[in-house]
């Protein structure tokens, strides 16, 4: 068994290396593509998917945030793919004789990156919603569901004869 | 008759292929030593040189076979270790221009090796049972070496292609090589304890052909000229703030 899953360990790495080469040849001809932000944020719009999952059927309104998803994707990888090109061109700027272009293209390299980390979590985020079009994930409502969970501990702590604070405040 | 007539030639064309790749190693020392690699990628410069020295020593102790094994093992050995100085030395490489991705790929890298030691150690676990002998204790340990090498090699890679990373020319050239190189030698330490004396033949050939083959791929991307990257037009800072803005509102809507 152990050996089955080295072997496609190294079957795994030859594929990589191969998709690797062909994905340097397409992205030498990698150029700048405009991106409708307006387009984009009608799509994310959450108002406009309550209204659908109100007004239409369960498999329909699936359906259709599916739909969204994919050009929603599209959208993200766009930017992500931008990103990824500005990051070349300000690797290559960065080595600038001139410290103020070197400057501006190592804040703009920075830039990129973030935005293309991004991407990533959106992506995630994006696959998520497509594989159970019932979710609505925010980040951004984790933290407060953190503090509860420690607040939770703490109470049940107080509660039971086992400390569980130590916990709480490990977490 | 027949056995025997294969036999030799098997021999014949390893021999071949061992010399192909001994003038291929002379080769590429030479094309290191004229574009001065060594300023840049010191330990690649120290492992291509060393598998130079690896293959002038072992050459010329071939039919000492005890002598021939301890040196060839000891070599292979010296060989792993700088081969994974090699890994890191493209991490840093590849990792020097994004200062804001640094530390995530340093974390990830660390979890990386961490992961990777364990699943070596599960083989080396797993599999001491059927060891009988030095040689079959030698090979499980390349093995562990091998898996360790593979995977840190197959995270960068898959690091550079979830951030859209550019690798230079040179550096791409030599993970790809090292990365073939290790992946092929991973798959005959892993089964040359399996198979028939013959098989073992083929897989040992295959080793040196993928040898050869990432010779040719590190000279090749070395002698190479670096791709023009600035003909493209560059969006403005504000057009970058509004794409960042945009994704952030997805991100937390």
């Amino acid at each position: 068994m152990i050996t089955v899953i080295v072997i496609a360990l190294a079957l795994c790495a030859v594929m990589l290396f191969y998709m690797a080469v062909r994905g340097r040849r397409t992205q030498a001809g990698q150029s700048f593509r405009t991106v409708d932000l307006n387009a984009f944020r009608t799509l994310m719009d959450r108002d406009d998917e309550r209204f659908m999952r109100e007004n239409l059927p369960r498999s329909k309104f699936s359906h259709l945030k599916r739909q969204r998803i994919r050009v929603t994707v599209r959208y993200v990888a766009r930017i992500a793919s931008n990103a990824s090109a500005v990051m070349h061109v300000g690797e290559a700027a960065r080595m600038s004789s001139a410290p103020e272009v070197a400057q501006a293209a190592a804040q703009v390299t920075e830039l990129a990156t973030q935005i293309r980390l991004q991407c990533l979590v959106a992506l995630t985020k994006l696959s998520l919603e497509y594989a159970m079009p019932s979710l609505q994930l925010n980040p951004a409502m984790l933290v407060p569901k953190y503090q509860s969970l420690r607040e939770n501990l703490r109470l049940l702590g107080d509660l039971q004869t086992q400390n569980m604070v130590p916990l709480a405040t490990a977490i | 008759m027949l056995y025997y007539q294969k036999h030799m030639s098997m021999r014949m064309i390893s021999h071949g292929i061992w010399f192909v790749g001994i003038c291929l190693q002379i080769l590429l020392a030479l094309v290191l030593l004229t574009k001065r690699t060594w300023r840049s990628h010191s330990f690649f410069c120290a492992y291509a040189l060393f598998n130079l020295f690896e293959a002038a020593l072992t050459y010329a102790v071939f039919r000492r076979g005890l002598l021939y094994f301890y040196s060839f093992w000891i070599c292979e050995a010296i060989g792993v270790v700088l081969g994974l100085a090699v890994v890191r030395e493209i991490f840093t490489d590849l990792f020097s221009p994004h200062q804001a991705l640094r530390k995530l790929a340093t974390m990830v890298f660390r979890g990386a090796v961490v992961a990777l030691i364990l699943l070596a150690f599960g083989v080396i676990y797993f599999q001491s049972v059927d060891v009988r002998g030095i040689a079959r204790a030698i090979l499980l340990a390349a093995e562990a070496a091998r898996i360790v090498e593979v995977g840190l090699i197959m995270f960068l890679f898959l690091f550079s292609s979830a951030f859209g990373l550019h690798w230079r020319q040179n550096v791409f050239g030599i993970a790809l090589g090292l990365g073939m190189f290790a992946a092929v030698e991973l798959v005959t330490v892993t089964l040359i304890g399996h198979v028939s004396t013959t098989t073992a033949q083929v897989f040992n050939l295959a080793r040196s052909i993928s040898f050869c083959a990432s010779l040719l791929i590190w000279a090749g991307y070395i002698l190479a000229p670096e791709r023009d990257t600035s003909s493209v037009e560059v969006p403005k800072r504000a057009q970058l703030e509004q794409w960042n803005q945009a994704v952030m509102e997805l991100i937390s809507r």
